[in-house]
């Protein structure tokens, strides 16, 4: 309905100039830290929990959560961008680079994508060099505080230059493939990739 | 907030659905390929994600259906569906 | 695509029903009607093209002159702030639907009807209370209702007033966070005890709606299953998440 406008509504903040400038095309700045689920939170026991680097890997690695902890911490501050348009600026996460974690598994030549796959089922896909080079991290900790559970705890994986589905929730574990598998929303529409700086929401964009 | 706050039925879902199936959705009939059971989509667990929605089993919680809209499309992912049953006297739409 | 597309709505009234309550009373033309118990999604649209889409029950009784949708505006809200606080007389949404054929109620799925209300759960078993009474269905009927407060009671003096008229419709209240001196009713959350000493045993094969936010519907329909009614008989409409209750 073109050009219908509710008088005197508008949306909760608006962005100023600054944080307009920071904005990917078709997002919005959004203060507040809105939870997505697709399904139920999954109940993990840390003396359970296990991160697993395994596939196209000269050393398949596993780490128990005080393993991973005893890694060296990497944090991340800055933006992170929801395919649902919404963008948190300025926010910041600690926990481990994904390079700490593929510098001990030894990615062989023949890799080119990661499979990431979380407790309760979810899956994401991703090209392996958008995991490398400082863009990447598996995270416990957001804004000083444990990641609660509904944000994706104990740790979720972080990769804030791609929509913010590619960072998955619960994480257990990083596949690497020498070719590209859909994951759960790259499987019904999504994009591959997910740039949000080239606007890469879906199929074919 | 606790992710059990989140989930609602499939009565959310059923505004989404409506718009692809002809029909008024959230009291159809599917009969889930994991355990069998059927249930009207208005009594399924459904997570609305903002990307799309997904109903689960409510016996086995199982995904029965995922759907997801964006760039002038629909995806459907009907394989936890086992059946799907439309009935043509209830609440046709125009 | 008939109902199924937007269209525009114009507020003919807003009626304050508590003090984060109100009811919306809204024009739209080529409105189809809607069976009680169904909702519609709400959308508005900001001066720079921002839309922001809810779902409301519908409060009104589909013999009703004007759709109602009773809201109640949400601390940290984006879209009940606006119709709850801005919004007046004249102002126009977009709505679409109704939606939902599952949650709904007409007198010939007959009874007994237990509805179970919690917070603005009660909106859409209140359209099914006043369809009820328009069609002088003597369904039995009992209405559990939990609110914080006495002063959180949406449609305290129509209930009265329904309940008062109508030997076959009780409404019973519990009030969770405050009572008033004196108060004789019950001051604690609904739970399985409440249920089996409000409602029907399952051998009168009640019909049950349970409305509110997700924790408490699912609670009540969890303990109405275990009390032995049949689950195909216990609807629910689930609101996602509330304030503190």
């Amino acid at each position: 309905m073109a050009g219908f406008v509710s008088r005197g509504f508008r949306r909760r903040r608006r962005a100023g100039d600054e944080e307009a400038g920071r904005l990917p095309p078709g997002q919005y700045a959004e203060p507040g830290f809105p939870v997505l689920t697709a399904g139920p939170t999954p109940r993990i026991d840390l003396a359970e929990w296990r991160l697993r680097v395994e596939g196209l890997v000269a050393h398949p690695q596993e780490w128990t959560w005080e393993e991973v902890q005893a890694l060296p911490r990497s944090a991340f501050e800055g933006d992170i961008h929801c395919v649902t348009k919404w963008s948190k600026l300025g926010t910041s996460f600690t926990g481990v680079s994904v390079d700490t974690l593929l510098d001990l598994a030894e990615p062989l030549p023949s890799a080119t994508h990661v499979l990431a796959s979380s407790y309760g089922g979810y899956t994401t896909n991703l090209p392996l060099e958008d995991v490398q080079g400082g863009k990447a991290w598996v995270v416990w900790e957001h804004e000083g505080q444990p990641l609660p559970p509904e944000h994706g705890g104990p740790a979720r994986l972080l990769v804030p230059h791609l929509y913010f589905w590619k960072s998955a929730k619960w994480v257990t574990g990083l596949r690497l493939l020498d070719h590209d598998q859909a994951g759960f929303w790259e499987s019904l529409g999504y994009h591959n990739r997910g740039d949000p700086w080239r606007e890469e929401r879906y199929w074919g964009d | 907030m606790d992710e059990r706050d989140l989930r609602l039925d499939g009565n959310h879902a059923a505004g989404m659905l409506s718009e692809v199936f002809q029909f008024e959705m959230s009291s159809e009939w599917a009969g889930c390929a994991n355990c069998g059971a059927r249930n009207q989509l208005g009594a399924m667990e459904a997570y609305a994600h903002g990307m799309g929605a997904v109903l689960c089993c409510p016996g086995c919680g199982q995904i029965v259906l995922r759907v997801a809209r964006g760039g002038g499309r629909w995806w459907l992912d009907l394989r936890g569906m086992a059946w799907l049953q439309l009935d043509e006297g209830a609440w046709l739409l125009e | 695509m008939g109902r199924l597309s937007w269209q525009v709505a114009q507020i003919a009234e807003v009626r304050p029903e508590t003090r984060r309550v109100a009811s919306l009373f809204l024009d739209v033309p080529g409105w189809d009607g809607h069976q009680a118990g169904q909702h519609v999604d709400l959308r508005l649209t900001a001066e720079d093209g921002y839309q922001a889409e809810r779902s409301y029950s519908i409060a009104s009784p589909p013999d009703g002159r004007r759709l109602e949708l009773t809201v109640e505006r949400l601390e940290d809200g984006e879209v009940s702030p606006y119709l709850v606080g801005e919004a007046h007389q004249g102002d126009r949404v977009e709505l679409r639907g109704p939606i939902g054929g599952y949650f709904v109620w007409r007198p010939e799925l007959g009874g007994p009807l237990l509805l179970v209300a919690g917070g603005s759960g009660v909106v859409p078993l209140m359209a099914m209370l006043r369809h009820r009474a328009a069609t002088a269905s003597r369904v039995p009927t009992r209405l559990l209702y939990s609110s914080r407060t006495l002063e959180d009671v949406i449609y305290r003096d129509e209930l009265e007033r329904l309940a008062a008229a109508d030997e076959s419709l009780t409404v019973i209240h519990t009030l969770t966070r405050a009572q008033p001196t004196g108060w004789q009713g019950s001051a604690r959350r609904i739970d399985a005890a409440l249920l089996k000493e409000v409602g029907w045993g399952p051998e009168q094969r009640p019909l049950a709606y349970v409305c509110g936010p997700t924790r408490l519907v699912e609670a009540v329909a969890s303990d109405l299953v275990t009390l032995g009614h049949d689950p195909f008989r216990v609807r629910t409409e689930r609101f996602g998440p509330t304030g503190v209750q």
